[in-house]
């Protein structure tokens, strides 16, 4: 891994942009995944689906606390244990808690982007539990020790000769480039694992309120594998990741299935609602499941509800153009990149200025806003967070003085005048290119000129053009 | 647990209801209707062909097989030969097959059949029991019937009871699904709304533990998006559609 996210956003940027695998990999990667997705929405009326999903994802925020009341009464009469956690120390600890209760050694996973969040196999891993991740992506890069660098593909970044070498190195395969091989010596190394385990640990696509369901979409097995194999089971969702009634579970995992890989649906949708039923042959005899905030009603709170809505998919970083030239680790310290990532990451963060170049990291062209299953305006919420981070004083100060100071001179019509002839004047003794726009500023603005021309100014200008007008018959239509 | 979860519950919904009443509607620009009535459906609407076509044809093209078995008697016997195609038989040890109890399958004379190539069924009936786990991971076909299965997209839907394991599903390399005719139905949808009309969606789904909807054999695309099928689950599926109305 080149791109060091503990690194500052532009190292992160310069890191990834100058590491041609890691761009061939994110380029084969994201054209196929939005190919896919494209045949995938033009075979549906996908309006019609869109437009359902998104009031099912809004009824549901809307009505968070009844429906999380409603969910916790279900769960809790199916047999399971509830566990409501504030911030991600607190889950961590009930999970810990949990498994020393059962005197757990060993832990499966499947991939859960909300365990990365509140950095759970960290966690257990301090308590002495080994946690194998499960899903094929993720267990390739525990074994490289990375984070994973896409919502639901978080391997996308490496090649499949990265992949064998890795392979090679850890698992003693023999050398073969071949996925086919590369996928049957994983599943020889975990099976083993998810045998063994006396733990399973998974998060939950939807959380069904009116039956107290969990729902795992997997295309691997590895969902069911750990909810079922395991004798304690354990789930972690964020709050937000409720539904009222089976069919709209039903009906958003289709629109995952299509949005986040072009399928109709995943090979796998388990939807575990308590422990193994009397009599039955397998399936966990304990099941707990945790209800985690650590931000998600600060989020409401900072007023960016629409943010909840989201069902991570991850079509709107498939279809990004910075995404996909910068990958998910150059977006930081955190489990959610992308265009959604560049949203929830400040949204979440106790100070969202410890993350505040992240919403720039957009050219808000809207294509995000376009293949979102449940419509979030994401270049509106990119925007409105560069507002909210301005008022917060987390830009730079030079930016606020230069700012503050062009805002005083456009109130004063002489002095921007003035100004903007001393400007023109200085841009002609500055390096251009053949069209004239400006190719080298001096510092600090060379900062701007650094990876883009700063145009040339307009001839004639705005104030000729309008004295060249006032000599017309001002009447005679405004053009 | 201790007391400190318990607050944090009332905190968490207490924070969500004061700040639900002061912002609303919480969203930017709220679509205004209500929540749809289903069905909802995604789908575009299926050709002219029947329902074990159109699921035949689902599952083929997701690595999967199919076949349609006419006659009831001559269930068993496809399955035996489907069976030996895929693993070894006459040797001498006896071939054993990881199954659901065969009362769940509603297949006649399958065991009678399957002894006739000295094959038996292996019925778990706990999987907590080292000895039959190990045994149980251990062979390479299962068998198991359907709650129901869906024809637009190759689906199956699988409920655990006592006689049906999760494992016959999910452990071996080679899973045999057993389809009644009459438990085809064209949609998820169509499937859901009828158990809701009856009443009996919410106290299946509860009472179940888990289903699971199963739709191909296992796969992944995490290597550079390369296909590669049985990651953890089976590499093979074949359903066996039968008449049995």
């Amino acid at each position: 891994m080149t791109v060091d996210p503990s690194a500052n956003f532009r190292t992160r940027v310069e890191q990834a942009l100058g590491d041609d695998n890691l761009r061939t990999a994110l380029d084969r990667a994201t054209s196929r995944l939005r190919g896919k997705r494209t045949t995938a929405v033009a075979a549906i009326d996908l309006e019609r689906l869109r437009d359902e999903a998104r009031a099912i994802r809004e009824h549901s925020i809307r009505r968070l606390p009844e429906m999380l009341e409603q969910l916790e009464r279900n769960l809790i009469a199916n047999g399971c244990q509830v566990h409501w956690a504030e911030t991600g120390t607190e889950a961590t600890d009930i999970i810990n808690a949990i498994a020393r209760q059962h005197g757990v050694r060993r832990a499966v996973k499947s991939k859960s982007m909300t365990t990365e969040e509140i950095r759970l196999n960290e966690a257990l891993g301090q308590e002495g539990v080994a946690v194998v991740e499960t899903d094929l992506g993720e267990y390739i890069i525990q074994l490289a020790d990375e984070p994973p660098s896409h919502i639901t593909a978080p391997v996308l970044h490496k090649r499949a000769e990265d992949i064998a070498e890795l392979f090679q190195r850890e698992l003693g395969m023999h050398p073969t480039t071949d996925p086919t091989e590369i996928c049957a010596a994983a599943r020889r190394q975990l099976r083993g694992e998810f045998l063994a385990a006396e733990l399973g640990i998974s998060g939950c696509n939807f959380a069904i309120a009116e039956t107290g369901t969990i729902c795992i979409v997997t295309n691997e097995g590895n969902g069911r594998m750990v909810t079922s194999m395991a004798p304690v089971y354990v789930a972690l969702l964020g709050i937000e990741k409720i539904v009222p009634r089976v069919e709209d579970a039903i009906l958003l995992w289709q629109a995952v299935a299509r949005s986040a890989t072009g399928q109709e649906t995943t090979v796998y949708f388990s939807m575990s609602s308590g422990p193994r039923g009397p009599g039955q042959v397998d399936g966990p005899r304990e099941m707990h499941v945790v209800l985690l905030d650590n931000g998600r009603t600060r989020i409401l709170e900072r007023g960016y509800a629409d943010a909840l809505l989201c069902v991570r998919c991850g079509a709107c970083l498939n279809s990004c153009p910075i995404y996909r030239e910068i990958g998910g680790h150059a977006y930081g310290e955190t489990a959610y990149s992308g265009p959604i990532g560049a949203v929830v990451t400040p949204l979440l963060a106790d100070n969202p200025a410890t993350f505040r170049e992240l919403p720039y990291a957009s050219s808000l062209c809207g294509v995000c806003r376009e293949v979102c299953p449940v419509k979030i305006d994401l270049p509106r919420l990119l925007l409105d967070l560069r507002h909210n981070l301005t008022q917060l004083k987390a830009s730079p100060r030079y930016e606020r003085t230069a700012v503050r100071a062009f805002a005083r001179a456009a109130e004063r019509p002489r002095t921007y005048q003035r100004l903007s002839r001393i400007v023109r004047w200085f841009m002609r003794l500055l390096p251009q290119n053949q069209d004239g726009d400006v190719s080298k500023l001096p510092p600090p603005l060379s900062a701007w000129t650094r990876s883009r021309v700063f145009p040339k100014p307009a001839t004639p200008g705005f104030r000729e053009l309008w004295r060249a007008r006032g000599t017309q018959d001002t009447t005679s239509g405004d053009g | 647990m201790s007391a400190r979860p318990a607050m944090a519950r009332d905190r968490i919904l207490e924070r969500l209801r004061s700040l639900l009443r002061e912002k609303r509607p919480p969203f930017r620009d709220p679509i205004a209707h209500d929540l749809p009535a289903p069905p909802m459906t995604v789908y575009p609407p299926s050709g002219r062909r029947s329902l074990v076509e159109t699921f035949g044809a689902k599952l083929t093209e997701l690595s999967g097989s199919c076949e349609l078995v006419r006659s009831e008697t001559d269930v068993a016997e496809r399955i035996a030969q489907k069976i030996c195609e895929w693993v070894p038989t006459g040797g001498p040890e006896r071939t054993e097959v990881l199954s659901w109890a065969p009362g769940e399958l509603h297949v006649a004379r399958l065991e009678q059949t399957l002894a006739e190539l000295d094959v038996s069924l292996f019925v778990p009936d706990d999987m907590n029991d080292q000895r039959v786990r190990d045994h149980a991971a251990s062979l390479a076909v299962g068998i198991t019937g359907v709650e129901a299965a869906f024809a637009n997209t190759g689906s199956i839907a699988l409920l655990p009871a006592p006689g049906r394991s999760r494992a016959a599903s999910l452990l071996p390399l080679h899973h045999l699904v057993l389809i009644p005719l009459s438990r085809l139905y064209p949609t998820f949808e169509d499937w859901l709304l009828k158990l809701r009309k009856r009443g009996r969606l919410e106290a299946m789904v509860r009472r179940s533990g888990q289903i699971a909807f199963i739709t191909g054999p296992s796969k992944s695309a995490d290597i550079e998006l390369n296909l590669t099928l049985g990651v953890h689950g089976p590499k093979v599926v074949h359903a066996v559609v039968f008449d049995d109305e």
